[in-house]
């Protein structure tokens, strides 16, 4: 870990404890988000901790497991740290899909919080 | 439009541009980045227009396009514009292979640029 830039360092933590806490008990994700925080999922547009913890906790599975495939972490001009992530999941006995998400972490009172989080299952309309 | 934010008029009006210069003549997309511009592709880091265009235009193809299956923008805290793309290419003559890409996008001195950019192809390790 030492030799890794600082914000691959806290990207790829965030990464880790995202996906354990989903992939456990997703209603706890509610630490990670600020009222401010903005979530997409498939499209859909939900703000605030409340509205994105209640949308990803009502989502229609039981049991889930999240694999990475790829992380790649930047930090940006306003000091923040941009993830995006390319992985699979498993969501009960569904056939695996892979997904893309994207985060921006914020140091706000010394803590790292996600103000920004884009989903999207992998789906393609190929021709 | 008139209805549509104002971060996601700034987002799609940035991707179509971007896509449309790719795919045409990819050396315009210097236009786009600064000098403290970050791009990961595929895994590698590249900071600086001339880093980034040098990999740009270096990339083994001839002729590519993009279609996009999804897009997403969020306006940031920090007044940016965070940019989600999701969707398939074709290069020469290889198969259609889906690509993830994301943006931020900065307004410096009343112009948007991208100040971050990171690109994967969507290949797994399938294990079935």
């Amino acid at each position: 870990m030492g030799d890794k830039p600082i914000w691959e360092q806290i990207g790829s933590s965030f990464v880790q404890h995202y996906y354990q806490l989903f992939d456990t008990d997703r209603t706890q994700l509610g630490s990670i988000y600020i009222d401010a925080s903005c979530l997409t999922w498939e499209g859909q547009q939900f703000q605030g901790k409340a509205a994105i913890v209640e949308k990803l906790s009502s989502l229609p599975f039981t049991k889930i497991a999240h694999s990475i495939t790829a992380q790649d972490h930047q930090p940006t001009p306003d000091s923040c740290i941009l993830s995006m992530v390319v992985g699979q999941l498993k969501a009960d006995d569904d056939p695996i899909m892979g997904f893309h998400q994207s985060f921006i972490l914020k140091n706000i009172n010394e803590a790292w919080v996600c103000t920004n989080d884009m989903f999207r299952l992998a789906i393609h309309n190929f021709g | 439009m008139a209805d549509t934010p104002m971060w996601e008029q700034i987002g799609t009006g940035f991707v179509q541009h971007y896509y449309q210069q790719f795919d045409t003549d990819r050396v315009k997309l210097a236009d786009l980045y600064t000098d403290t511009s970050c791009l990961t592709w595929e895994g590698v880091g590249f900071q600086g227009k001339n880093a980034i265009m040098g990999k740009l235009t270096s990339l083994p193809f001839q002729t590519i396009q993009h279609s996009i299956t999804a897009q997403d923008h969020h306006p940031t805290p920090d007044s940016c514009v965070m940019t989600m793309v999701m969707g398939q290419l074709k290069a020469d003559q290889d198969q259609v292979m889906g690509f993830q890409q994301v943006f931020l996008l900065k307004n410096i001195d009343n112009k948007w640029v991208c100040t971050n950019d990171m690109f994967r192809l969507s290949l797994h390790n399938f294990g079935a």
